[in-house]
């Protein structure tokens, strides 16, 4: 069973997927598929989605989007799949997944409040935990925090003196 | 996740508005409030609350100001206590609006002086008191008070609880790892016989797990007399990167093959994990990676420095000759190196045996600072073959590296019959070979000669197989007393060696035909005299008789200056413990002449003489440049 | 007399919330019409701290994203890196973790009794259930060092090993709150007053559950038996006969009911764990703080703390320092997305209790 749905991925979508280990696969989609991969999950019975999350690679002037999905069956809730895209640093505009899976929201919305990608769709993409503007999302590799204290809070003096 | 809609047992919903009184029963019982602070509940034995330091134990390595994530931890010079090898002068002073009491520091604390105690109260209105020194009741009898006069209402950082301890450290748990991985050895039954090289080397996964043993905290660094960067090039091995090791070694020192073989070591007596357990092997590490690396010219591509015309000449292709050999021709000068044997090492290729220093490591070195342009002499005897006044003229700058070659005799009767340790040595690695009596007996308790007695047994055995042998020591020193390392005085018992010490020659004994028959020997009162100086005294009438048929003598050595002329002999100045002075340069009383190694330092060692070599090379550069000649 | 549409603030201080955590209603009358949260109040950054510290400098660190349960945090960081690196933990560590997540689950629990029935007005097992879990944590003290962030459970095993005199305690203290169930049956979970009060209250079906990524009690309150303890075990999970209990109804009054439930089976199983523990050593040591570093690679692991699904999904980039770090909190989706949807059609006068029982921890949301 696990099989078929593996070579189904990897003939009918332009993926390559990946045995981490028994119940953990990683499935590396091009961009432009990943929705139609997630609606074909879903229908395979892949309908719980447990976390959206976003890695910097700075060096390669890439961000990457991770899906990790699971199941609510009896015979699929072992497996976790880690679905991963890529897409460039400099213009980080994505599609929202709201309408397949409900419970993207709140993901979607944090993932553009600290690392600023675009997610065309969303009805409400609006900060979620920060209260000021930040120049660069706080998140992405480039953003010094030392430097960033020492610009906004470094005329307070501190108590013990200077260490 | 899970099989839809399976409902387990009945619900059996019960709810009564009466079943509440119940609870009156407990208006009867006594309430589990704690009246705090009048009433106190005794801490766990392994609360984490503030530091406790042990000031003596405490080496200032600073692995706890490494290690804490909250960066709460700095170590701070104290200029009371006297920075030694193995103690810096620093203490770990800890701010307490900064730490999370997670314990890190106690568990990575090599000596484990660093502790948490069971005190957590601290209430002060002045904001700097939350930063203190980690102390304990042994350097702080103040601060820590006994029972009786600690009041909970005055708890602070500065009124606290003797005989508190709560969170210590536990080798078991520890972040480190106290066990050294074990160097193979040939076995003892076949290393005795022959004079293979003992120590087999560690693999290439051993190294990597031995390496990977450093902390990092350079206590070793600054006990090395030529302050080597060991945790850099211990880290170059740990990522199984050879070449960048080796380019790390040559900074400070051009010799790894034979340092690797025969140093003191006086980086793992500093290295903080032999306080409660073995230290890194620092130097088998530096025996792997000059053995690891076949060609030294492709994995480290010196180019000397555009050439000077200066010309300096080297007396002695000892350690400390080849060093500033090497470091002078990095600067471009030419260097000129004599020596009296046929290869390079001086003392290193004539003195230790094959078995600890075989010829080729001593070669591979040897070949590799020949190819940076240095010419040797071999076979050149200087004050034979050329004149010391000959080299002072021809060269613009000398460097005496000669060392302390020839041995000195006891003096005693018949003591013509004797061999000389050094020239035995000598004869069996690069000469012609000794032959060996049956029963050999050598005189002494140092290094040389455990070297001499060694080499005697394993001589024997090839030799006279299959006959009953056997060689003695007999020394002045008692046992802890001898100055012989530990190591070699262990090997040597486990090899058979017979010990005499606390007796001094007196007359060697000779039979009719005028062979030696033994050593007849004196009982020995005390060897130091109360400032330490050597000045031994004896009971006379207590002798007794060592039967042996070759007596070898290896009591000390001292340097040969034979060659030097005698205005300019007078001319050399001489410290009160009869080693040649040099100024912060290296240069001697005498212009343009340097010195270093053996005539000049305490330590008697290979590395102190390439300290010497490096400081004596900076010393030439900068008199050469100078001068323009 | 027209009713008016009013914002209303259920803000970070109110007596009704659990931590710091905002909720913006739009009430016409008593009845709710839309709500927002606002989480932020506690963002503290982890994730970002986590990258510029070493695997072992993280220890000290991963313990404070949930204050309520601080072991389940470890718990899943020492797994996530375990499987990174490739270390073995010996079976008596496995053991103690058991234990120690048994009774931080308990604790948990206990405090949830605390604060729902705070909430409601009940003080007296309010104070009661803070009695237990003071020598529940009294017994961290003894054998982890520290009571709310113990630092216990690292890569390669457990700390330290169980001090002597131990397990007579642990006992002791487990057989007292097993037998104090009946009070609190009596007193709360048995009172006709808490029945209507939550009977009804909250209601989530199994459906729209399922639709918004909920875990841990609303499945179970909705019937559905699931437990990553049994789907994936993990530590000693598979050597523990356990029960997982569930309800219908899918309202606050089925999801308080699971909570006493579960203290049953915690209480069990670490009793079972104390009973079963075999000898050996309890740390496979790691390599050097300072020198250690962990291949490339990634991986996705899941534990299941008292409050439904946590995970934690690490990236590795062959370096001495994590990647990238990501928590999947479960109040994550209930606190943010559950929550908004219950709340509609409800009275003001609920907002709490519906809060409470979903257990949502404001810190795990906001990290």
């Amino acid at each position: 069973m696990n099989k078929s749905l593996k070579k189904k991925l990897e003939s009918d979508f332009d993926s390559s997927v990946e045995i981490l280990e028994k119940n953990g696969w990683t499935i590396t989609a091009n961009k432009n598929q990943v929705l139609d991969i997630l609606r074909f999950l879903k229908g395979e019975g892949f309908d719980y989605l447990a976390l959206i999350s976003c890695v910097d690679w700075i060096e390669k002037g890439e961000f990457e989007l991770i899906y990790i999905l699971s199941s609510y069956l009896a015979d699929k809730e072992k497996m976790h799949l880690i679905l991963k895209t890529r897409i460039p640093r400099k213009k980080p505009d994505f599609e929202t997944t709201i309408h397949i899976f409900e419970n993207a929201e709140p993901y979607e919305r944090e993932l553009h409040e600290l690392f600023g990608v675009n997610f065309n769709g969303h009805p409400r993409l609006e900060p979620l935990f920060l209260d000021r503007n930040y120049k660069t999302p706080p998140f992405r590799k480039d953003f010094d925090t030392r430097k960033y204290v020492e610009e906004t809070f470094g005329s307070i003096k501190s108590v013990e003196g200077k260490k | 996740m899970g099989s839809e809609n399976k409902s387990q047992k009945k619900t059996n919903d019960k709810p009564s508005a009466l079943g509440p009184f119940k609870a009156i029963k407990f208006l009867f019982k006594k309430p589990k409030t704690l009246r705090y602070p009048f009433e106190e509940k005794e801490p766990s034995p392994r609360l984490r609350g503030f530091h406790l330091n042990d000031w003596d134990k405490c080496t200032g390595c600073g692995n706890c100001d490494d290690i804490c994530p909250s960066q709460a931890i700095t170590m701070v010079e104290i200029p009371e206590i006297k920075a030694e090898p193995g103690k810096k002068n620093e203490r770990p002073r800890i701010d307490y609006g900064r730490c999370c009491y997670c314990g890190l520091c106690v568990d990575v604390c090599p000596t484990g002086s660093l502790r948490l105690s069971k005190d957590y109260l601290h209430i002060h209105f002045d904001p700097k008191t939350f930063t203190s020194f980690a102390k304990d009741e042994k350097s702080d009898s103040e601060h820590f008070l006994p029972e009786e006069e600690y009041s909970i209402f005055k708890a602070n950082l500065s009124h606290r609880k003797q005989n508190n301890d709560g969170f210590v450290s536990d080798l078991k748990y520890s972040l480190f790892e106290p066990e050294r991985v074990k160097m193979p050895h040939v076995p003892l039954d076949e290393r005795k016989l022959s004079f293979i090289e003992e120590v087999i080397g560690y693999s290439r996964e051993e190294a990597q797990i031995e390496a990977g043993r450093c902390l990092e905290c350079k206590l070793c660094e600054d006990a090395c007399p030529a302050h080597m960067k060991i945790s850099d090039y211990i880290k170059a091995i740990y990522e199984d990167d050879a070449e960048r090791s080796l380019k790390k070694i040559f900074e400070d020192n051009p010799l790894p093959s034979i340092c690797g073989r025969i140093c003191m070591k006086h980086c793992e007596d500093a290295c903080s994990l032999s306080i409660r357990g073995e230290s890194v092997a620092i130097r088998w590490l530096k025996r792997y990676t000059a053995d690891q690396v076949d060609d030294f010219q492709k994995a480290l591509r010196q180019k000397s420095a555009e050439s000077t015309g200066k010309k300096v000449a080297v007396i002695g292709a000892g350690p400390g000759g080849l060093s500033v050999a090497y470091f002078l021709t990095l600067k471009g000068h030419k260097v000129v190196v004599f020596d009296s044997l046929p290869g390079g090492g001086g003392m290193m290729r004539m003195g230790p045996p094959a078995y600890r220093l075989p010829i080729t490591s001593i070669d591979k070195d040897v070949e590799y600072i020949a190819s940076l342009d240095v010419e040797f002499r071999f076979n050149t005897t200087v004050g034979e073959d050329i004149t010391f006044e000959d080299i002072l003229e021809g060269y613009d700058a000398t460097y005496l590296g000669i060392g302390a070659t020839s041995s000195r005799s006891t003096k005693v009767k018949n003591f013509e019959k004797c061999m000389l340790g050094l020239d035995f040595l000598r004869e069996n690695k690069i000469g012609e070979g000794v032959k060996v009596g049956k029963e050999t007996i050598v005189i002494g308790g140092g290094n040389v000669a455990m070297d001499v007695a060694r080499e005697s047994l394993r001589l024997q055995h090839i030799q006279h197989p299959n006959e009953k042998t056997v060689t003695k020591t007999v020394s002045l020193e008692n046992w802890n007393e001898m100055p012989a390392t530990e190591e070699e005085i262990e090997d040597s018992k486990d090899e058979g060696i017979e010990f005499n010490p606390a007796w001094g020659p007196k007359e060697v004994v000779l039979d009719d035909k005028g062979d030696v028959k033994g050593l007849l020997c004196k009982k020995v009162k005390k060897v130091f005299d109360d400032q330490g100086r050597f000045s031994p005294e004896f009971y006379e009438e207590k002798t007794t008789l060592l039967e042996g048929d070759m007596i070898i003598e290896a009591i000390g050595q001292g340097p040969d200056f034979s060659f030097i002329p005698k205005q300019l002999m007078d001319k050399l100045e001489f410290t009160e413990r009869r080693k040649v002075k040099v100024d912060e340069g290296g240069q001697t009383s005498i212009s343009r002449v340097f010195a270093g190694g053996d005539i000049v330092n305490l330590n008697l060692d290979a590395v102190t003489a390439i300290a010497d070599a490096k400081t004596a090379a900076e010393g030439i550069d900068k008199l050469l440049k100078k001068t323009k000649r | 007399m027209t009713e008016r549409e009013l914002e209303m603030y259920f803000g970070p201080q109110h007596m009704g919330m659990v931590g710091n955590f905002g909720i913006t209603l739009t009430v016409k009358g008593d009845r709710i019409l839309k709500a927002k949260a606002n989480p932020g109040y506690l963002h503290r950054g982890f994730e970002k701290l986590m990258e510029l510290r070493t695997w072992t400098q993280n220890s000290p660190l991963v313990c404070r994203v949930n204050v309520m349960e601080p072991h389940s945090m470890e718990m899943v960081y020492s797994m996530a890196v375990e499987k990174l690196a490739g270390i073995k933990v010996p079976m008596r560590a496995k053991y103690i973790r058991t234990l120690t997540l048994e009774l931080s689950r308990l604790a948990s629990h206990l405090f949830g009794c605390w604060a729902y029935a705070n909430m409601l007005g009940f003080d007296t097992v309010a104070q009661w259930a803070m009695y237990h879990r003071d020598l529940i944590l009294d017994l961290f003290e003894d054998f982890t060092g520290g009571r709310v962030y113990p630092i216990y459970i690292w890569p390669g095993g457990v700390r330290r090993d169980l001090p002597d005199g131990f397990k007579e305690k642990a006992l002791n203290v487990l057989h007292e709150i097993r037998s104090k169930i009946s009070d609190y049956d009596a007193t709360f979970f048995n009172n006709k007053l808490f029945y209507d009060r939550a009977k009804g209250i909250g209601k989530i079906s199994q459906e729209e559950a399922k639709n918004l990524g909920g875990t841990g009690q609303i499945l179970r309150g909705n019937g559905v038996e699931s437990d990553i303890r049994k789907i994936e075990p993990y530590a000693a999970y598979d050597k523990i006969d356990f029960e997982i209990p569930t309800r219908e109804g899918g309202d606050a009054y089925s999801r308080v009911w699971i909570i006493r439930d579960e203290m049953i089976q915690s209480v069990h199983i670490a009793m079972k764990c104390l009973e079963q523990m075999p000898e050996g050593s309890v740390y496979n040591k790691v390599p050097n703080p300072f020198k250690w570093k962990i291949p490339k690679g990634e991986t996705y692991v899941r534990v299941e703390s008292s409050r439904g699904e946590l995970g934690l999904y690490m990236v590795s980039n062959g370096g001495d320092k994590p990647y990238r770090v990501h928590f999947r909190t479960p109040s994550y989706p209930h606190g943010l997305t559950i929550l908004e949807k219950i709340l509609v059609g409800e009275n003001i006068a609920d907002v709490g209790n519906i809060m409470i029982s979903l257990y949502v921890t404001p810190p795990e949301i906001d990290r």
